[in-house]
């Protein structure tokens, strides 16, 4: 009788304790499947909806649909044969612009990047980024004076990017 | 694959700008595409980049892995001289680095 009450504690601290230092272990963050650079924004770009990638990226802002925010994607526009290099430019005249990023709603992780300005740089930002297959929508959100700016392209792509 | 091998930084003065162009060579690969031979290819891409003008810094750009191979960028510069100096450095998700400079033309 008292073996097994000793036994069965055994088991239950034994349990204990290698749940616990999982725990640790998971929380040390020696799980990563890769090294993480700490100034980079890793919850913005794992996350995996645009509202998540705005909140994390963003903060909690107003919304404003803008046409102060020009923006163009892919050439010619709405048609996309190779995903693996689509040309984008965003351009706006909103002055005190802090931040823009540009994400594709339907990429396994939306966000694809973010620039950081200075007061010394200008619009329009180029750059070329990848898009999965199939209908998207491209989104460019600026945030300036603590307002997000948000501009949308629908695109079809026929050959995905892999992004 | 490609006959690049180097980065590349070009500044241009304009009448009240700066134009910068900057391709940096990498194969900015995101681990879900797949080779000829089939092999997965491994999750390794620029996420840092800053931008200098006469140690100065300019702009910062964090990239994912679904920006397109041999990342490309340009943007603006408010004013500047010729001879500026403009400089632009990266690393990558596996600790690589990379810097490229010019001066503005």
């Amino acid at each position: 009788m008292t073996s097994t009450i000793q036994s069965g504690r055994r088991t239950v601290l034994k349990q204990f304790i290698s749940a616990s230092t999982l725990a640790m272990v998971a929380a040390s963050g020696l799980l990563l499947p890769q090294r993480v650079l700490a100034h980079w924004p890793n919850d913005a770009f794992g996350a995996d909806t645009v509202e998540d990638v705005l909140l994390a990226l963003m903060g909690q802002a107003d919304e404003i649909k803008n046409s102060d925010v020009t923006f163009s994607v892919g050439k010619p526009a709405k048609l996309v044969t190779n995903g693996q290099s689509v040309t984008v430019e965003v351009a706006s005249r909103l002055a005190n612009i802090e931040r823009v990023a540009v994400l594709v709603d339907n990429n396994p992780n939306p966000l694809v990047m973010s620039f950081d300005l200075t007061g010394s740089v200008m619009m329009p930002l180029k750059s070329r980024i990848k898009i999965v297959e199939g209908e998207s929508q491209v989104i460019a959100v600026i945030r300036a004076d603590g307002k997000l700016y948000k501009t949308t392209r629908n695109l079809r792509v026929y050959a995905g990017g892999n992004p | 694959m490609s006959m690049l091998h180097q980065d590349r930084l070009r500044a241009t003065l304009h009448a009240e700008h700066t134009e910068v162009r900057v391709l940096l060579i990498h194969p900015m690969t995101s681990g879900r595409s797949v080779n000829k031979v089939l092999d997965a290819s491994p999750l390794h891409f620029i996420q840092d980049i800053h931008c200098w003008r006469n140690d100065e810094t300019m702009l910062t750009v964090k990239c994912g892995p679904a920006t397109a191979e041999n990342p490309y960028f340009s943007f603006r510069l408010v004013g500047g001289e010729l001879g500026d100096k403009i400089k632009v450095r990266w690393v990558d998700n596996l600790g690589e680095k990379g810097a490229v400079q010019a001066l503005v033309k």
